[in-house]
């Protein structure tokens, strides 16, 4: 089995257009979570979502925005980010094994949003002809591979909130396997428009707008936590062959040392503290690390009733007395939950926590829940924290759990 | 404003081409302007016209100037024509 490095990362999020951005904003515990002002969701109970700034006639020709959803422009522009971080040359590459592996949970959300209204509310039969191919969860991944001429393995997992850790860890497996050498790996999800977000407010797990700020609307883990806040937005990393990456000499962000996934298998929606816990400790198993080896957790925190305590008891029952010196947070606090794309963010922010010796903060975060009684960092970031291994857990109604472990370049518990 | 010219105007403002590259003789794959695109376009010579183009286009459009001939033949079988250049979005 190969070791996987992490040669690139990208991101475009509530918080951030690039990764500096993103830390910049999640040390300072700014929130990207805003009310919705637009006439469109006027009709919604809380028109509230963490939202990215971008306009995509800036970044894409009309010819081709034409055929692009939202979620496929931004998983586009983070992943060139990455690419451009890795310093990634694949003019000299071997391009049958290099290969994409995208997580989306709602794919082209607002073009099939489109195609359904104007059968159904208007009518008529124009609907868009790109509307298929706007709309098609595996339509990122295809843009991708098509745009860095990528023949390898084009994949597209969607396991609701573990998408795209499933896409990273799967990434990482085939090239520990040796099947491939290069894989852009990551998530992207566009999923505010109306027809959606009245859907995810149909399940009634949706936060309240909170009456002080709306921006503080999401509180994982806090006793007055209401629900959960969508976010859009898109992150990738270049994952590689670690022997590749040195004999390049390309910079190394972190190895990519675990990858644990599991299934409740007991409700669709109810998390268990079981399937948790057996994701955190298998990730641990294939890394060959000892839990006491982690020192930062970057939580699922949904701030959902069901999440936040059993992911707490999950904890405590992988990391036992570890836990008095183990910091967890959970940064959807401040970006909010990009469901499908939430993995690849969160993963991109636990690596680089473990660069920059750094922990975000679980914001909003006051009064705990009595059965919430971890280290979450709360309302203030902490610096100069060294950090030798993190871990990134991503729990999914269905139930597939995605935990991923990365470790700093030089880190060897042996 | 000829067909010609009205498809011109469409073909510059939707493909980002310039006037140039829209001469009667252009290649429509020449232009990056495939089967779904021509879908597309059509929905804007249906609005331009008030058209309503229920038959499937004929695969065999290659150029500019064979759409601008298949607009007219349309224009023709629909009968007395809305003057092309009607400013068809006036209120009142």
């Amino acid at each position: 089995m190969r070791r996987v490095a992490i040669t690139g990362m990208g991101v475009l999020a509530p918080l951030g257009a690039d990764v500096a951005e993103l830390f910049t904003s999640l040390l300072a515990g700014r929130s990207g979570i805003r009310r919705l002002t637009q006439s469109a969701f006027e009709a919604l109970r809380s028109p509230i979502a963490a939202d990215v700034d971008f306009d995509g006639g800036a970044h894409f020709e009309t010819a081709q925005l034409r055929m692009l959803d939202r979620v496929s422009q931004l998983a586009m522009i983070a992943v060139a980010q990455a690419v451009a971080d890795a310093r990634l040359d694949l003019s000299n590459a071997d391009l049958d094994r290099c290969g994409v592996s995208v997580g989306t949970g709602s794919g082209g959300a607002a073009t099939s949003d489109e195609g359904y209204h104007t059968i159904y509310a208007e009518r008529s039969d124009r609907v868009k002809p790109y509307t298929v191919l706007g709309s098609m969860h595996n339509a990122p991944a295809s843009w991708i591979g098509i745009e860095y001429g990528l023949r390898g393995p084009n994949l597209t997992y969607s396991t609701a909130c573990s998408s795209s850790a499933v896409a990273i860890g799967e990434a990482a497996r085939r090239i520990a396997y040796g099947e491939v050498d290069v894989m852009l790996a990551g998530g992207a999800e566009a999923p505010l428009c109306f027809g959606v977000l009245r859907a995810w407010e149909a399940m009634r797990t949706m936060a309240s707008v909170d009456a002080h700020d709306p921006a503080a609307s999401c509180r994982p883990f806090s006793a007055q936590r209401t629900g959960l806040v969508l976010g859009e937005g898109a992150a990738f990393l270049v994952l590689e062959d670690w022997q590749r990456a040195a004999a390049r000499g390309a910079p190394i962000h972190a190895e990519l040392r675990g990858y644990g996934l599991t299934t409740d298998a007991t409700h669709i929606t109810r998390p268990s503290v079981a399937g948790q816990a057996a994701a955190m400790r298998a990730a641990l198993r294939s890394a060959h690390l000892d839990a006491a080896a982690i020192g930062y957790v970057n939580a699922h925190g949904t701030a959902t009733l069901q999440n936040d305590p059993v992911e707490t008891q999950a904890i405590k029952e992988v990391f036992g007395t570890h836990c008095t010196a183990l910091p967890v947070s959970s940064t959807k606090s401040m970006h909010g939950h990009l469901l499908g794309a939430a993995g690849a963010l969160e993963f991109v922010i636990a690596v680089g926590s473990l660069e920059r010796g750094v922990l975000p903060p679980t914001m909003h975060l006051e009064a705990p829940d009595p059965a919430c009684d971890l280290d979450y960092v709360a309302g203030r970031a902490r610096s100069g924290v060294a950090l030798a291994a993190v871990m990134s857990n991503s729990f999914a109604f269905g139930g597939t759990n995605a935990v991923l472990i990365a470790c700093a370049p030089g880190f060897d518990p042996a | 404003m000829t067909t010609l010219a009205i498809l011109q105007d469409i073909l510059i403002q939707e493909f980002d081409l310039t006037r140039e590259q829209v001469a009667p003789q252009a290649s429509l794959s020449g232009l990056g302007i495939d089967s779904l695109d021509l879908l597309e376009l059509m929905f804007k010579i249906e609005d331009r016209y008030q058209l309503a183009i229920r038959d499937d286009i004929p695969s065999n459009l290659e150029t500019v100037q064979d759409v601008v001939g298949y607009i007219d033949g349309l224009l023709a079988r629909r009968g007395p024509p809305v003057a092309p250049d009607a400013d068809l979005h006036a209120t009142g």
